[in-house]
């Protein structure tokens, strides 16, 4: 699989997750974001990003409970729990919102 | 002539049998389990192993849980082939012990449940459209030859008699290396050759499933990998 | 992909369908990347003498393991195992019926190892290895989740998990791997687990989750990781880390731990209770990644080691760590090696050191679903069964109202959640919500009898398999809970004010 950006072509693999993590960019994850019928809006941008940073520090993404916990500092205790997060991404927060993040597809028993 | 033939077929069909036999269960024996696969609850002693493939040969316990008409029918068949085949042992000795008297009438009528068994597995295989899905070509010639055997010899109790005495006198002189007079009954023949290539397919088919299943390891393994290590040969040489 | 839409309405959990060949034809989960193959040192293409070195690894599997040989020869087709195969009762598809799946192998055995299939081949169903036939194994060999119902009712106990793993090996000898299994084997060489959860992200997740425990009980729990000299080494599969509902089975083995004053800890080394190794029917790779938990024992220097909850995991701890990384005679012998967390939690149970308050788990009416590989191939306790019994016990210990499934559903009869043996991938889902259909169909008959809301299980593929799947049939997917998640709702810690505010946000859904 592959995206098309701004002219650019990004290799992804046969699930969509993107091979090179480098190739990351906001507008590359509204194009992930349209493959998968999610329109990017505040709240998602808001889960997005807060995956990119855990990222950074931790090279893995949150365990779904860490998510929700900092969600609901910064939305409140109304958006930050499980049932919401599977609105905003209805493949599940862990898979969907990993896949538009730009971070590899977390592997195992989850 | 007819009864040189039978002596040799009977002699090879023999060796095939034994030979063959063994050298499955010799090949079984001598191939390792390399982990404790017991389906569980299994038992957690030798004795408990004894006792559950007692009732697996002899009940057909994972059968009778399994679907109760294909039990039934392969029940029958089994228990009754043994009633028939202890019967038959009168054929292979002199004098004929009071036991063998006493289990006469039950191993003729034994014969009823051996072919009623058999027919309701050969039309399962016709009826039931999964079982009918599963079967080769080998498995109806199987019961076709195993129901041959069955309705010869019934014919030969209920219907037309052949000169038994002079079939005995053949059995015997066979276990002596002499070969004595096969009387030409059609009947006899049919059964005898049935039985005959019986016992040569043995070694080469699913009638493994004889010996096989006291080689299964979820049935004859015991349930205790926590307190003694189990190891196979080619196993232990990755330890270094 | 159909996205399990023409899923079959069942009226009864053990329905049997009519049969629908090829319904499932030609589903293939991703296949494993070169480099994925490496790491496990399978090569990373079909090979291209790949007939000869199928044939031969065949051969070599016949000699090194009792079980492939006896269970080639061995079935007559009686056919009761026609009807017990999970997939098979949701797809319709007869090349799932157990019988069937081994004959895809027994066929090629035939025609090349015996004297029948040599010279009579169409008499015996015997035929030609063929690409056409390595993909039909790679397809139907990922339809079965090595879940061991099927042999159970075989009358020569014929295990198609066997035949399975030996069919995955070959291809993986040949170069056709999965890539969810063997992506994730090498992970756990890597990193330690089947996650690639690092050291400094899995301290951080704990003391997360020790914060969230101390939030909601007043009580600081805590959870220890790589902690030289612990009495207890707990191994516990990542998920537990990562996803729900197995992040609050973790915080009940903790406050269990805590409870019981046990000194205990995890290990980033050997982070991982899964051993995917016995997916894939490697013993060289299950034994490698079993090494890595005595490895992690012997540099802790602690005297037990106990399990968390996951099905396979348990398996492979409980049938195969003392073969492939024992003899553990370092350890206390007081205790079994290894151990599962819920033997020590019923023992603790038993001996009166925990307190409940099994109302707080009121708002749930569970039912159980007995995981397959605790079930069929690995005990609890002393007694045969135990399995069955001790997950039941501490369930009751904790819970008001519980109620089993059907007979013919549970216990060693029970049903595959459908997601086993390396089928946990999206790109099985259709095949994983048909095989799902008939333990749902059990659990629907339980809601309608007796209102049950929730079910309780031991493994994390079933509960990451449930709560995708739970949705499909009417469920909540927090419908699915861990067994010491009922024990962290309804223990008491000792100093623990019991306020009545204190579950609120725990299982709201139901």
């Amino acid at each position: 699989m592959e995206y098309q950006v701004n002219g650019k072509t990004i290799p992804a693999d046969e699930e969509g997750y993107i091979t090179n993590l480098d190739d990351w960019s906001p507008e590359l994850a509204e194009e992930i974001a349209k493959t998968e019928n999610i329109e990017m809006d505040e709240e998602r941008w808001e889960v997005v990003n807060f995956l990119r940073d855990y990222y950074q520090e931790y090279q893995i993404a949150p365990a779904v409970r860490v998510l929700i916990k900092a969600i609901k500092k910064s939305m409140g205790p109304e958006k930050g729990n499980n049932k919401y997060m599977y609105e905003l991404f209805p493949y599940g927060p862990a898979k969907q919102a990993c896949k538009i993040a730009g971070l590899p597809k977390p592997t195992g028993c989850v | 002539m007819l009864s040189v033939i039978y002596a040799i077929l009977f002699y090879v069909a023999t060796a095939i049998l034994v030979v063959g036999v063994g050298m499955k269960i010799r090949k079984y024996a001598r191939t390792p389990a390399p982990l404790k696969i017991p389906t569980t609850p299994a038992p957690t002693t030798a004795w408990g192993v004894v006792l559950r493939m007692f009732r697996e040969v002899v009940f057909f316990e994972s059968l009778f849980k399994s679907n109760k008409w294909i039990w039934l029918f392969g029940w029958v068949f089994h228990m009754s082939m043994w009633l028939v085949l202890i019967r038959h042992i009168r054929y292979f000795i002199i004098e004929i012990p009071g036991w063998l008297s006493f289990m006469q009438p039950f191993g003729i009528y034994a014969s009823f449940g051996m072919a009623l068994g058999l027919i309701g597995l050969w039309g399962r295989r016709f009826l039931v459209e999964r079982i009918r899905y599963i079967s080769n070509p080998s498995d109806h010639l199987m019961l076709a030859l195993l129901l041959t055997i069955v309705i010869s010899g019934m014919l030969m109790r209920f219907v037309a008699r052949p000169d038994i005495l002079s079939v005995k006198a053949f059995f015997l002189g066979l276990l002596r290396l002499r070969i004595e007079t096969l009387p030409a009954d059609p009947i006899l023949l049919v059964h005898l050759t049935a039985v005959a290539t019986l016992m040569i397919v043995f070694p080469i088919s699913k009638l493994l499933h004889a010996p096989g299943v006291f080689f299964s390891p979820t049935r004859n393994q015991i349930d205790n990998p926590r307190e003694k290590r189990h190891l196979a040969p080619w196993a232990a040489k990755l330890e270094g | 992909m159909a996205d399990g839409d023409d899923l079959r309405k069942m009226e009864h959990p053990l329905d049997i369908p009519c049969l629908r060949p090829g319904a499932m034809e030609g589903l293939e989960p991703f296949i494993a990347a070169p480099e994925h193959q490496a790491k496990l040192g399978f090569p990373g293409e079909l090979v291209p003498n790949w007939k000869e070195k199928a044939l031969e690894k065949m051969a070599e599997l016949a000699e090194k393991n009792r079980a492939f040989q006896v269970y080639l020869d061995a079935c007559v087709k009686c056919g009761a195992c026609t009807d017990k195969c999970h997939y098979f009762l949701g797809t319709g598809d007869p090349k799932n019926m157990p019988v069937a799946r081994q004959d895809l192998l027994r066929s090629v055995y035939r025609r090349y190892f015996t004297f029948a299939g040599k010279y009579f081949p169409k008499l015996v169903g015997a035929r030609e290895l063929t690409e056409e036939v390595l993909h039909e194994w790679y397809s139907y060999y990922h339809q079965c989740s090595e879940c061991r119902r099927c042999s159970v009712f075989c009358p020569y106990g014929i295990d198609t998990a066997e035949i399975t793993m030996a069919a995955r090996e070959i291809l993986d000898h040949v170069g056709i791997g999965q890539k969810y299994s063997n992506e994730i084997i090498g992970k756990v060489k890597d990193v330690g687990n089947n996650l690639g959860l690092n050291p400094k992200a899995l301290r951080a997740t704990l003391e997360d989750l020790e914060e969230e425990i101390e939030d909601d009980t007043g009580i600081s729990v805590r959870l220890p990781l790589d902690e030289k000299g612990a009495d207890i080494l707990l191994v516990t599969p990542s998920a537990d880390f990562f996803a729900e509902p197995h992040i609050d089975g973790l915080i009940g083995y903790a406050k269990v731990f805590h409870e019981t004053g046990a000194s205990w800890t995890l290990s980033s080394y050997a982070s991982e209770a899964a051993n995917f190794g016995l997916f894939i029917g490697s013993y060289e790779n299950m034994r490698e990644i079993s090494l890595r938990i005595r490895k992690a024992a012997e540099d802790l220097g602690v005297k037990r080691i106990i399990f968390g909850e996951c099905g396979h995991a348990w398996r492979v701890a409980y049938s195969f760590l003392n073969t492939l990384a024992g003899p553990f005679d370092f350890l206390d012998q007081n205790y079994p090696i290894p151990q599962h967390i819920l033997e020590y939690t019923w023992d603790a149970i038993q001996k009166g050191k925990l307190k409940f308050d099994k109302s707080q788990n009121d708002h749930i009416r569970l039912t159980f679903h007995d995981s397959c590989n605790v079930a069929r191939a690995s005990r609890m306790g002393d007694m045969p069964g135990g399995q069955f019994e001790i997950p039941r016990n501490v369930i009751r210990a904790v819970c008001n109202h519980f109620y089993d499934m059907p007979d013919e559903t549970i216990r060693e009869a029970t049903l595959c959640c459908g997601g086993g043996g390396g089928l946990l991938t999206d790109d099985l889902m259709d095949l994983r919500k048909k095989g799902a259909s008939p333990r749902m169909t059990a659990l629907q008959q339980v809601t309608e009898e007796h209102g049950v809301t929730h079910m309780a299980a031991i493994c994390a593929i079933c509960k990451t398999q449930f709560s995708k799947v739970m949705p499909v049939f009417g469920y909540e997917m927090d419908s699915i809970v861990s067994v010491h998640q009922l024990v962290s709702n309804a223990i008491i810690l000792t100093g623990q004010e019991t306020g009545e505010d204190g579950n609120e946000d725990e299982d709201g859904g139901a």
